[in-house]
């Protein structure tokens, strides 16, 4: 049993690469030898030259999990101008699914069980599930050429955020994290709020399950309602009362999750005889009764609508792109184009991507979350990593382990929760810079600064500048070059 | 560097509290460690394992006291430092160490533990890389989802690099271009410098306990000193979780829980007197995740239960007996003849954490009842 659903799996990831292999064909010479895994013809590679962030750095710190200096090499190749550069780059990442990223998918298929049916993943030990699914998200992060897709998926998991540590949510979290979170993560907003309101996983975090009025005695339970209105969509202030809730919370009764039988566990369903089907009034819109399962997308219909959730979306891809305070332009901008695309959320990206803030604002102001400090130090020195687990550690002591947020709200996108971690960015700088990490986890440092024409080189391509006299002295007196520039000011900020 | 260990650390606080939280796993008998007094019922049913009368030591006129392996704990408890909560625990009904474990580290049926929260949800600034440590080799559920939380076996943990040679220069380097750093990490990367002093100081003098305070040989006695270490160096230490292991007592109960108690109360009581008038400060809050069955089994020893034990010391508490022993006749037991939870144990825990800075964030913390 077990082992034919293994050998679909690999042969479903066959059927995607040869797929992949199909539309490559088509493509640029250059793209196919990057695909065999030749690569581009390693020389050295011109690291940025500015005195400031240069556009293509800015762009990929906002839209990747960090620079890679083969990766500036080859956006800054994609045109003339920075600016057309960038423009083919987004184009790119806009379309993840015409990116070829064999090598990743590769690397992620030996975690077996997150690509698990269902009903298979309570099989697992839960310990042994949330670290497949923790190394896969390092290892896709630091490895695939779907940056933004990654990201995305990222803003995602806190935005809807489960915390794994509540009750089955450590089986079912994983079964999310591909049906909802990934599934959807640049298509529609609408069908990624409706494919996490049946989750498993969420049924269970949010206590949507034991929402049932079988009849006049019992009350709805409000916790999914709640956070649906005032997190997922809506938003605190969004113009939704007490009431509202207690209606939406009305129109979920009945969803539920089984939680027994081996192979019904897991499974959600809806229950007819635990639905309040009496008529509902939400956020102004009337429900007629008899509406049965069907209310639940009348409401998801009215909240996806609502111009408050434009809004809310809109502030919150505008604090993870361009600022921890946005401009009321720019959120009002993305909000028009949110609500007039009907939440397609490339068109919602695309548009936070055009924003003078995104374009002209200031640089390097957005601090790299842990998780983001982490990810960006392993790709901007090309690191090695054959196991992921010791960078769990580093990232529980920061308190930025995914799927470990204990509250909805997620973990937070704004620089100043995170001022506690410098100890920890300056201990894992210094590890990964002497090769202290883990056996498992190793650079070469003079191949780094080899390729990269020098020290000041090296700077440059983690920083996205050329250093300032300052850190080129410091980073002189000290002879670790490379540890300076991890642990110091600049690289904390993307 | 302009780093001295003598400055106010403003980020993570010189004046911080530090709460302690030992756990003792495996479900320590209620009734042996603060056995009832006056109580003819309790001898009925325990006839082996019954805590003479005569050997208890009484707290004031409270119908439950101190079992005599507790004679260090019990001259705080004179001092007017420790609480003593008899019949108190979660609403946790599986009598499985797993869940009971679980749930109270959590603090009810929800995500990441209670420790935790309350250090990301707390008032005031945010928590420090210094904030909260876990004594041991594992980080404990308690302390899941805290903003920073470091799992450690010995003071080497914090000091940078300390594997593969100094680091001296990066720190003043460091000190150096943060010093000029006008963002936010500015004042935090001063403080992480300080604290990092600090704790150096203290590796590199490795001074005794203070107030002649002596502590055991065994890996509880030394996280309790450690811990002591840490506070009294003034590194931000907000929260403290240690395990004290071995209580699950199904047979031969006295010979195996009679030391942990001695090794519970001396190692209690030597904190207490290294860290003297900064105990102002700290808090040490005792628990586990049940009590054990009130009538003894056929192997001299008692099965899974309900009501536990609470001890608390320490902090501005005073000496007192919270809640009291409930009767031990059939009609009031629970389950299979169990002791009724009469408090629980997040009763005990909120005025506790309002007293270290939890402010409104109360309905974070403990977000069910």
């Amino acid at each position: 049993m077990k082992q034919r659903e293994s050998d679909e799996v690999s042969r479903r990831h066959f059927l995607r690469a040869t797929a992949g292999l199909a539309l490559f064909s088509t493509s640029s010479c250059e793209r196919v030898e990057d695909w065999l895994g030749l690569g581009p013809k390693e020389g050295p590679v011109v690291p940025p030259s500015g005195e400031g962030i240069d556009l293509i750095s800015h762009v990929l710190n906002r839209t990747t999990f960090g620079p890679t200096p083969l990766e500036y090499a080859r956006v800054k190749g994609l045109a003339d101008t920075e600016e057309d550069a960038v423009a083919a780059f987004l184009d790119e990442q806009l379309n993840p699914d015409e990116l070829e990223d064999k090598r990743a998918q590769r690397a992620v298929r030996r975690f077996e069980a997150i690509h698990a049916p269902l009903a298979e993943m309570y099989e697992y030990k839960e310990a042994f599930l949330l670290e497949q699914l923790t190394r896969a998200t390092l290892v896709r992060a630091t490895r695939s050429k779907r940056q933004l897709f990654e990201i995305m998926a990222h803003f995602w998991s806190d935005h809807l955020n489960i915390d794994v540590s509540k009750k089955e949510c450590r089986w079912l979290k994983a079964a999310d994290d591909r049906e909802v979170v990934r599934k959807h993560a640049l298509g529609k907003f609408s069908d990624l709020v409706r494919a996490s309101a049946l989750s498993p996983a969420m049924l269970w975090y949010l206590d949507g399950r034991e929402n049932r009025m079988r009849d006049s005695s019992e009350k709805p339970n409000e916790n999914y309602a709640r956070e649906l209105l005032e997190l997922h969509t809506l938003g605190v202030g969004g113009g939704y009362t007490q009431k509202d809730v207690m209606e939406v919370a009305r129109c979920f009764s009945g969803w539920t999750v089984r939680d027994k039988g081996r192979f019904y566990k897991g499974r959600v369903e809806f229950h007819s005889e635990a639905h309040d089907d009496g008529s509902k009034v939400v956020l102004g819109h009337e429900i007629a009764s008899g509406g049965g399962e069907k209310d639940l997308d009348d409401v998801l219909e009215i909240v996806c609508e609502h111009p408050s959730t434009a809004r809310h979306l809109a502030e919150k891809l505008c604090i993870r792109f361009l600022a921890d305070e946005p401009s009321k332009a720019s959120i009002d901008a993305t909000a028009k184009v949110f609500s007039e695309s009907g939440g397609d959320l490339c068109k919602t990206l695309r548009s936070v991507f055009e924003t003078d803030e995104f374009l002209n604002g200031a640089r390097g102001q957005k601090l790299k979350r842990p998780f983001e400090f982490i990810v960006s130090a392993l790709r901007g020195t090309r690191a090695k990593v054959s196991s992921e687990m010791d960078l769990v550690d580093y990232l529980i002591r920061m308190g930025h382990a995914p799927f470990q947020y204990p509250t909805p709200d997620g973990y937070p996108d704004v620089a100043s929760p995170w001022t506690g971690t410098l100890l920890w960015r300056w201990h894992f700088a210094i590890a990964l810079s002497r090769n202290d990490v883990s056996k498992e986890i190793k650079i070469n440092q003079d191949e780094l600064i080899e390729k990269a024409g020098g020290v000041a080189g090296l700077a440059a391509s983690l920083l996205g500048r050329i250093p300032s006299k300052e850190e080129l002295a410091a980073m002189e007196r000290t002879g670790e070059s490379l540890a300076l520039l991890l642990a110091s000011p600049g690289f904390q900020w993307r | 560097m302009a780093m001295k260990g003598t400055g106010i650390i403003s980020g993570n606080g010189d004046q911080q509290r530090t709460l302690v939280v030992v756990f003792l796993r495996g479900g320590a008998d209620g009734l042996t460690l603060v056995p009832p007094v006056g109580n003819s019922e309790y001898y009925r049913v325990r006839p082996t394992l019954g805590v003479p009368e005569g050997d208890i030591l009484k707290l004031g006129d409270a119908n439950c006291g101190l079992n005599p392996a507790f004679s260090a704990l019990y001259d705080i408890y004179k001092d007017g430092c420790l609480t003593v909560v008899p019949a108190v625990g979660s609403n946790d009904d599986t009598r499985s160490h797993f869940y009971a474990q679980d749930l109270m580290e959590h603090g009810g049926p929800v995500a990441g533990g209670w420790l935790g929260r309350f250090l990301r949800y707390r008032d005031g600034v945010p928590p420090s890389a210094l904030s909260a440590i876990a004594l041991g080799k594992a980080m404990p559920e308690v302390l899941r989802g805290a903003p920073a939380a470091t799992v450690m076996e010995s003071m080497d943990t914090f000091s940078l690099g300390s594997q593969s040679g100094p680091t001296d220069r990066l720190k003043e380097e460091l000190g150096m271009l943060y010093g000029k750093d006008e963002s936010i990490l500015g004042p935090a990367a001063r403080d992480t410098l300080q604290a990092l002093e600090r704790v150096e100081k203290l590796r590199r003098e490795d001074l005794p306990p203070m107030n002649g305070a002596e502590y055991g040989d065994n890996s509880f006695s030394n996280g309790l000193r450690q811990a002591a270490r840490l506070i009294r160096a003034r590194v931000g230490l907000e929260a403290v979780s240690l395990d004290l292991e071995g209580w699950d007592s199904h047979f031969a109960q006295e010979t195996l829980i009679t030391p942990l108690m001695t090794r519970l109360s001396d190692g209690l009581a030597a904190f207490h007197r290294d860290l003297g008038k900064l105990m102002k400060k700290v808090t040490v809050v005792v628990m586990t995740e049940f009590g054990r069955r009130v009538a003894e089994n056929s192997s001299f020893g008692t099965d899974h239960g309900r009501g536990g034990t609470m001890l608390v010391m320490g902090g501005t508490e005073r000496g007192n007996v919270f809640g009291e022993m409930p009767e031990l006749e059939t009609g009031i037991l629970v389950g299979p003849g169990d002791v009724p939870v009469k408090t629980d144990y997040r009763e005990v825990l909120k005025p506790i954490l309002t007293q270290h800075g939890a402010g409104g964030s109360m309905a974070e913390i403990f977000p069910v009842g």
